[in-house]
């Protein structure tokens, strides 16, 4: 496994675990009813520190196990796998443009989300807008695996 | 049937002194991993890398890369 691909697997696993963390508890919030925008602040907070905090992690860690590769720099291959996990990241954000834009002009639409969360409309068009870039970078890794592991 | 790209770098290298695909890949600037994909045909090099490539082993491109 290349230092790259092994880099994109673990930003994976971290992007999954902090944002599942945080559609977690804003769930668990949502079902006791007691989701205000102040724990949804703090979540979204929470969600920025930890990221810092293990991408940095995460990089030290990578170079010290693979100290040899440490400063390799993409090579064309590498660019172009990049470019197509980008590529499909654009679909889903487009998509989710539409979505939030949908919500903005049909709020009846997405009703029972709103219920759900109990929050006022601009937050859930947040949380619409952060699922779905959520969504996007999932495809973005997830794509690069993919033509890592099958071969570009 | 459609045409493809395929390349006999593996047997250059073995008459290069049983060269590493690490060694060709600092060569010409790429990852091992990339002449690992390159060698297996599911990679098409760039034109540059291909002429690196075939400099690197003194033969013109054709001998190096065919398409069929």
């Amino acid at each position: 496994m290349s230092y790259k691909e092994r880099s994109i697997w673990v930003s994976l696993a971290i992007t999954i675990y902090i944002w599942f963390n945080y559609f977690s508890t804003l769930y668990r919030s949502a079902q006791q009813e007691i989701l205000t925008t102040s724990i949804m602040q703090s979540a979204l907070l929470t969600v920025v520190i930890m990221t810092i905090v293990l991408e940095i992690f995460h990089h030290i860690v990578i170079a010290i196990i693979d100290n040899k590769n440490a400063n390799y720099d993409e090579d064309e291959r590498d660019k172009q796998i990049a470019l197509l996990g980008t590529q499909n990241a654009y679909y889903i954000l487009s998509f989710t443009t539409i979505a939030a834009v949908l919500h903005l002009l049909f709020p009846f639409m997405s009703q029972r989300l709103e219920s759900l969360l109990n929050l006022p409309n601009e937050y859930v068009i947040i949380n619409i807008i952060i699922f779905g870039a959520l969504v996007a970078e999932i495809v973005k890794f997830a794509t690069q695996v993919f033509y890592y592991r099958r071969g570009f | 049937m459609s045409k493809k790209i395929t390349n006999n770098i593996r047997r250059l290298r073995f008459d290069n002194d049983e060269m590493t695909q690490q060694m060709l890949a600092d060569e010409v600037g790429v990852s091992r991993q990339t002449i690992v994909a390159i060698e297996k045909d599911k990679y098409s090099p760039s034109l540059e890398v291909a002429f690196k490539i075939a400099e690197y082993f003194n033969v013109p491109l054709n001998v190096i890369f065919q398409y069929k």
